[in-house]
């Protein structure tokens, strides 16, 4: 596959971008007001305790200021693939001499990394400044973190694209949509930290893939886990982007096949 | 090249037929005829059941990436633009698709552009202009990379009169540099005009391919002669025509071009008179559908 053409949908998605000023701001605007809400909240909760169950106030305040600026990080379309099996435009897609997969990761890559310096990066500063976030607990810890990172993000992409595949068969993609997000944002640590779960819920964390989009991220960089337990979380990381992927991909040959059947 | 074999799909039944490279082919029939299917199967969009389809010699489902970068198709109900972005970006997309440089994609959109007229509207979004402007640039996006075969499903939907020239003018120009072009109307003057071979569909079934003029002679093959005479009323018994109306010194003759030519009842009729002017009227392919549609009502 060459990669030319994904690269100059990466480059223009990124242009595409800084086109919608306002959108931007507002959209930094409501990370920051997401994070202070809940810093405010657990704030509040923890009162003048300094730690509870030996979590801080100042790792559950780094949890939330990288888990929702990841969040914001890795703003993956929901509806890219719905929208066109709606106009029907996703038969032309297929006939044009590029993977339509391709495409689609390319363009929201280019859209991350837009996010990555003008969204995330200043949405940061203002955190450190205002609510306080935690170094990294070494540049080890930081470079393991952006490899979880990058991994969180194949993660999600591929949790998102094995969904966005339904649609073949969906009318409305949108309930489906919102109970992913309800999930991603209770189970993955951006809305409640999981170190606060019961411990009921562990094995059903565990059997799912939102704990490995920010929270595994999450706790490389404040360095609570061993060099074994990185391993294992890596590779936990992998095997879900691997089932995900595959899963995906079957809904994807089938979806293609639907439609080469029925007509586009 | 495509050619079909056997075909069946929904309302095709032992379906068979080769259009060679470099033909200019218009697909008609009435509607529910099994146009838009025909084209739907030579895309690839569309699995026969059973038979086999080849698209540029290769199964189109099956081949799809490859056949892609040859093959440009504007269907029914399969929008070829993005709607929330310009029409130039849209183009401009397209150009990253089928790996153009700048200076090919300049060159092919200057002349696209000039010739449908897209440059006033370039940099509105699509869901921004009018269904004939967007005909137009559909048909630019479609043409842009230069297809060896290019499938048309009613192309001149929306297009006003210099639009409709424009794209015969550019449709002919490439037929003549070698791409195969199989093009779907209900208005059969363009298919005249543009195609070299008909293909004719009821319900399904082909009813005929081949040229234009045997499917007239087969179909419609009642033409008409208008003339002034100036001398007397000739002597018409002996000729096989199926009628005959003297409207004063004209004659109004109607005859079944099969069993005898317009220059055979000339001739006969010089030699019994002079004759001031002829007109000759043919049907068009027109009167092909209007004597389908009317042998289909009479069963």
């Amino acid at each position: 596959m060459k990669l030319t053409p994904y690269l100059a949908f990466a480059k223009k998605s990124f242009l595409n971008r800084s086109a919608y000023r306002f959108n931007h701001f507002m959209g930094i605007l409501n990370t920051l007001v997401r994070i202070f809400i809940f810093w405010c909240i657990y704030r509040a909760l923890y009162g003048e305790r300094n730690e509870v169950d030996g979590i801080t106030m100042a790792m559950v305040t780094t949890n939330f200021v990288l888990s929702i600026g990841m969040d914001a990080l890795f703003s993956i379309n929901d509806y890219y693939l719905p929208n066109r099996i709606g106009n029907g435009s996703i038969a032309t897609e297929l006939l044009l001499p590029i993977s339509f997969k391709g495409r689609m990761l390319f363009e929201n890559l280019g859209n991350t990394l837009f996010q990555l310096i003008f969204h995330f990066a200043p949405a940061l500063v203002v955190c450190v400044v205002t609510v306080g976030v935690l170094p990294p607990v070494s540049f080890g810890c930081f470079l393991l973190f952006i490899i979880s990172a990058v991994l969180g993000y194949g993660v999600l992409w591929n949790l998102s694209f094995l969904l966005q595949t339904f649609s073949f068969w969906l009318l409305n993609m949108w309930s489906l949509m919102t109970i992913k997000n309800v999930f991603l944002n209770v189970l993955s640590g951006s809305m409640i930290p999981l170190w606060f779960m019961p411990d009921w819920m562990a094995p059903v964390m565990n059997l799912l893939p939102f704990s490995s989009i920010y929270f595994t991220p999450v706790q490389i960089y404040l360095g609570q886990l061993s060099a074994k337990e990185i391993g294992t979380k890596f590779l936990v990381q992998m095997l879900w982007i691997g089932v995900l992927y595959l899963c995906g991909n079957v809904f994807w040959k089938k979806g293609k096949k639907k439609l080469v059947v029925q007509g586009g | 090249m495509l050619s079909f074999e056997h075909v069946r799909k929904f309302i095709f039944s032992d379906f068979s037929l080769h259009i060679p490279r470099g033909a200019a082919v218009g697909l008609i029939g009435p509607s529910g005829a099994g146009k838009t299917t025909l084209l739907r199967l030579a895309c690839g969009m569309l699995a026969p059941e059973t038979g086999e389809v080849y698209t540029l010699q290769k199964n189109p489902v099956e081949k799809r990436s490859v056949l892609r970068p040859r093959i440009g198709c504007l269907l029914e109900r399969m929008p070829v633009l993005e709607e929330s972005v310009s029409v130039l970006d849209n183009l401009k997309n397209l150009q990253i698709v089928h790996r153009m440089s700048d200076k090919e994609f300049e060159a092919e959109y200057s002349v696209l552009a000039d010739a449908f007229g897209i440059r006033e509207f370039e940099h509105s979004t699509v869901q921004g202009i009018s269904f004939g402007q967007r005909r137009r640039a559909e048909l630019a996006a479609v043409l842009l990379h230069q297809p060896e075969l290019l499938l048309l499903d009613e192309p001149t939907n929306g297009l006003d009169e210099n639009a409709k020239q424009a794209l015969q003018k550019v449709l002919k120009e490439r037929v003549q540099q070698g791409m195969t072009l199989v093009f779907s109307s209900h208005n059969m003057k363009e298919v005249s005009d543009i195609c070299n071979r008909i293909i004719l569909l009821e319900q399904g079934k082909l009813l005929y391919y081949g040229e234009e003029s045997t499917l007239l002679r087969k179909y419609a093959p009642m033409d008409s002669m208008r003339l002034k005479i100036a001398g007397n009323i000739p002597d018409m018994e002996d000729l096989p025509l199926e009628k005959y109306v003297v409207e004063g010194d004209e004659l109004v003759l109607t005859y079944n071009s099969n069993h005898i030519t317009a220059s055979e009842i000339l001739e006969e009729l010089l030699k019994q008179t002079s004759v001031r002017e002829v007109s000759i009227q043919k049907p068009d392919l027109a009167d092909v559908i209007f004597e389908i549609k009317g042998g289909r009502n009479n069963k």
